[in-house]
C-alpha cells in the first residue's frame, strides 16, 4: 500500500495550528496541484487536483470522508477516487511539545484497484510520501507565514 | 540565415550530431566507430528523441533475428512488398534497394558492437497480411529485448519517458494474449525498460562506452556556414548563451520532424495535424536549418499520420497527451464525420485511416471528414475492450459523452443526428449480412492482426445496446516524414542538385526513403536507423576539413 508520513515541529502553539487546519478552505490550495475543491458537509468534501507522476501528469477527482475529528490533536479521514479507482486515507496529527511548540504529522495512504491496480500502486510508491510530505511541509510554512514565525 | 565563421570556436569536434533519437545513436556510434570525436545535442532535457518515446520497433527485411527464428525472406520479396505500396511515389527508388541491401547489415552491426537486441515477436505478422505481397509466416519488425536502465547508471532517469507504451515487449504487450500488469509493476520496480526506452537506453550505453559526449537542453540553432558554403559548425544554445561548435567532417541533422510546429504543418502537409505523438521539441528546427543552408526538400507532404484520442485526465509536458486510443477496429463501433456518415474502413492501418480525413468535396467545397471525426460505440464495446483509458467493467468517466439514444448522443457531440441514426441502421444491416460493402470492414489483416486477420466475426458487430458513446478522433501524427532531400550517403542536396558539403540528415528530420508508406510495426524506425548507420560511417570516414579562420591559422 503506498503510504508516507512526514513530521514538521513548529515554534507555533497548538491551538493555532488547529484554528487554520480546521478550516480545509485555509489549506486546500496548499494541495501539491491543487485545482479545485467542494464541501459537501461538515463531513465531507470533493477534491480536484493534478498529480504529477514524473513522466506524466493524472488529474483526479477524489471524495474525503471525515473519520474523526478530535479538537485539537487529530483528523482522520478516508478517501476515494471519483475519477479513478483507488481509496486510501490518512490523517493530520498535533502534538503539543510546550506552550509555544507543536509537533506537526500528515499521514496520506493511496492504493490503486482494478486491472491497473498493480501497475498504478508501483508508480504511487513514490508519489504518495513525495505529496505527503509537500503538503506537510507547505502546510507548515504557511502557518509560519501568518505567525510570523522565521525558520 | 546560417551563421558565419567565427573568430573563434567555443568548442571544436569532428561530427556533431543534433537529436538523441534512434538515427541519432545509430549515426553517433557508427561514426565514433569509424574513429570520428563525436558530440550530440539535445534539445530536451531528456534523452531518445522520438524513439525513446515509441515502440521502438525497427522494420527490417532480411534480419538475423528471423533467420534464427526460421522466418524466411529474401531480397525480392521485400523489394516487390515495399513497391507494392509506394505506388512509384517514392522520392526515389533506389532508396528501396538500399534500404532492403543495408538495413540486416545494420542490425548486424549494431548486434556485433553494441548491447542492442532484439527478438522477432512471436505471433505477430505484418500490418499487410491480406495483401498477396505481403510476408506470410512472420513479421519483419523486430522487437528490442528488455533492458536494464541501472546499466546506463545516472543517465537512466534521463532517457525519454514513454507514457504511452507501459514496459512489456511487443509480444508481451498483446501478441501473445493480454497484458500482465504484475509484470509491469515488477519492471517498474526494478528499472527495467522495453520498446522505445529499450532501444534507446541501449544505444546510450553503447555511446556512453564509446566517449560520446552528450548535451542535454543545448538545441542546435543555426549552421555554420563557411565562404563556400560548406557546413562546418553548429551555433548552439544553453541557458540562452549562444555557443559556436566546430565539425571538422560535418553535422548530422536527426533532430526529428516538424509536427509540433503548426506554421510548417500548414505549410506542407496535407491536413491540419492537430494532435500530434511525439514529444513537443519536435518542432522542425533540423529542417529550418537545411533550408537555410539552400537544402532541397523531398516528401514534404507526409507524415506518419494517426487516428489520435485523447483521456483529457492525463498530460505529458504540460499538453494533454495524445494516445492512441482503441476501439476503432470494433466490432461494435464505426467512425463518423460530422454529417453522420461513415467515409471509410475504420480499421485500417493508423498511417492510412487519417488520410480519408484530407478528402474535399467539390459540390459541397468543404472537407467534410476534417477532424474531428467520432468514434462511435455502444455498450457491447464498452464491456468487451480498453479504450483510451477505460476498461471494460469500470463506469465511463465524465469526459466521455454518452447517452441513452443515438439521436441524444448526436444532439451532443454535434453531430447530424438523422445520418447518424441512418448510419448506425445501415452498418448493422450489414452486420447482419456478415459483409461490409461499403467500406469492407472485416477484410483487412491488420484490424485482427493478432487474431489471424479481420473477419465478419470479429469486427463487424451491431450497434445496439445502450448507452451509447462517443469520442472524437484527432488527426494526429507520430512525427513528420519530410525534410531536406538526401542522396544515398544521407549527405543533404542542395536546390541546385548539388552536395552540401558537410551537411547530412537522418529519419524524420530528413526526406522519408520510403515517401508515404508505412510497411509494417516499425516502418519509421527501419529506415531511419537503416539511414543513420549510412550516414555515420560516411561522416565518421570524411576526411576532417580545416574549420578555422585563414588568419586564425596564421597566427
Amino acid at each position: 500500500m503506498p503510504n508516507g508520513t512526514h513530521t514538521v515541529e513548529l515554534q507555533v502553539p497548538i491551538e493555532n495550528i488547529w484554528n487554520f487546519v480546521s478550516d480545509m478552505n485555509n489549506w486546500a490550495p496548499l494541495v501539491p496541484g491543487y485545482i479545485e475543491h467542494e464541501i459537501l458537509s461538515d463531513k465531507q468534501s470533493t477534491w480536484k487536483f493534478k498529480g504529477d507522476l514524473g513522466f506524466m501528469k493524472k488529474t483526479v477527482k477524489l471524495q474525503i470522508d471525515i473519520q474523526e475529528w478530535l479538537e485539537p490533536s487529530k483528523v482522520t479521514f478516508d478517501l476515494k477516487g471519483l475519477s479513478d479507482n483507488f481509496t486510501g486515507g490518512g490523517y493530520f496529527e498535533a502534538v503539543k511539545i510546550s506552550d509555544t511548540a507543536t509537533r506537526m504529522t500528515g499521514h496520506l495512504d493511496i492504493t490503486a484497484g482494478g486491472m491497473m491496480g498493480a501497475m498504478i500502486n508501483t508508480i504511487l510508491k513514490n508519489f504518495v510520501p513525495e505529496t505527503a510530505e509537500q503538503l506537510t511541509v507547505a502546510i507548515a510554512g504557511k502557518i509560519n507565514e501568518i505567525e510570523g514565525v522565521t525558520v | 540565415m546560417p551563421a558565419k565563421r567565427p573568430a573563434t570556436w567555443d568548442r571544436e569536434v569532428d561530427v556533431i550530431v543534433l537529436g538523441t533519437g534512434g538515427a541519432a545513436f545509430v549515426s553517433a556510434v557508427l561514426a565514433a566507430d569509424q574513429g570520428a570525436e563525436v558530440l550530440m545535442l539535445e534539445k530536451t532535457h531528456q534523452v531518445g528523441g522520438t524513439t525513446a518515446f515509441s515502440g521502438g520497433v525497427p522494420w527490417i527485411p532480411l534480419n538475423r533475428y528471423m533467420k534464427e527464428a526460421g522466418i524466411e525472406d529474401d531480397r525480392e520479396s521485400a523489394i516487390t512488398f515495399i513497391k507494392r505500396l509506394t505506388q512509384g511515389k517514392e522520392p526515389d527508388p533506389k532508396f528501396i534497394d538500399l534500404f532492403v541491401d543495408t538495413g540486416h547489415v545494420m542490425i548486424d552491426y549494431l548486434h556485433e558492437n553494441t548491447p542492442l537486441r532484439f527478438a522477432t515477436p512471436k505471433g505477430y505478422s505484418e500490418y499487410y497480411g491480406h495483401l498477396p505481397e505481403a510476408l506470410k509466416n512472420g513479421t519483419r519488425s523486430l522487437d528490442p529485448e528488455p533492458f536494464d536502465l541501472n546499466q546506463v547508471g545516472e543517465w537512466g532517469p534521463l532517457v525519454r519517458q514513454n507514457p504511452v507504451f507501459p514496459p512489456l515487449t511487443l509480444a508481451e504487450g498483446g501478441a501473445v494474449g493480454g497484458i500482465d500488469f504484475t509484470k509491469i509493476a515488477e519492471r517498474m520496480e526494478n528499472n527495467i525498460v522495453t520498446m522505445g526506452r529499450s532501444l534507446i537506453g541501449s544505444l546510450l550505453k553503447a555511446a556512453l562506452d564509446r566517449g560520446i559526449d552528450i548535451e542535454l537542453n543545448t538545441p542546435g540553432k543555426e549552421l555554420v556556414l563557411d565562404e563556400e558554403g560548406k557546413v562546418i559548425g553548429v551555433v548552439a544554445e544553453y541557458n540562452e548563451e549562444k555557443i559556436f561548435i566546430g565539425a571538422r567532417k560535418g553535422v548530422v541533422l536527426a533532430s526529428g520532424g516538424f509536427e509540433w510546429n503548426q506554421e510548417l504543418i500548414k505549410t506542407f502537409l496535407k491536413g491540419h495535424v492537430t494532435h500530434p505523438m511525439s514529444p513537443p521539441g519536435n518542432e522542425g528546427d533540423g529542417l529550418i536549418m537545411a533550408m537555410e543552408a539552400g537544402a532541397a526538400l523531398g516528401n514534404m507532404t507526409e507524415a506518419w499520420y494517426y487516428p489520435t484520442m485523447q483521456d483529457p485526465t492525463f498530460e505529458y509536458e504540460d499538453h494533454v497527451m495524445n494516445q492512441t486510443g482503441g476501439g476503432r477496429m470494433g466490432p461494435n463501433s464505426i467512425i463518423v464525420n460530422k454529417h453522420g456518415n461513415r467515409f471509410a474502413h475504420e480499421g485500417t492501418t493508423y498511417n492510412d485511416l487519417p488520410r480519408s480525413f484530407f478528402e474535399y468535396d467539390p459540390v459541397a467545397l468543404e472537407y467534410p471528414n476534417e477532424a474531428p471525426n467520432w468514434m462511435i460505440f455502444d455498450q457491447q464495446l464498452k464491456d468487451s475492450q480498453m479504450i483510451i483509458t477505460m476498461m471494460p467493467g469500470e463506469e465511463a468517466p465524465e469526459w466521455v459523452d454518452q447517452a441513452d439514444s443515438l439521436r441524444e448522443l448526436a444532439e451532443k457531440i454535434g453531430v447530424n443526428a438523422d445520418g447518424l441514426e441512418a448510419s448506425v441502421a445501415r452498418w448493422n444491416e450489414h452486420v447482419e449480412n456478415g459483409v461490409d460493402p461499403d467500406f469492407h470492414r472485416g477484410t483487412t489483416h491488420f484490424e485482427n492482426i493478432l487474431g489471424g486477420g479481420g473477419n465478419a466475426e470479429a469486427n463487424l458487430g451491431k450497434i445496439e445496446k445502450g448507452p451509447f458513446y462517443a469520442i472524437p478522433v484527432h488527426l494526429g501524427a507520430l512525427g513528420t516524414n519530410g525534410g531536406p532531400r538526401i542522396n544515398e550517403k544521407g549527405e543533404v542536396i542542395s536546390l541546385r542538385g548539388q552536395v552540401i558539403d558537410g551537411l547530412y540528415a537522418a529519419g524524420n528530420a530528413a526526406m522519408g526513403i520510403l515517401g508515404h508508406v508505412y510497411t509494417s510495426a516499425g516502418g519509421t524506425i527501419g529506415p531511419a536507423m537503416t539511414m543513420g548507420y549510412i550516414v555515420g560511417k560516411e561522416v565518421g570516414t570524411k576526411e576532417s576539413r580545416e574549420i578555422k579562420e585563414a588568419e586564425a591559422l596564421a597566427l
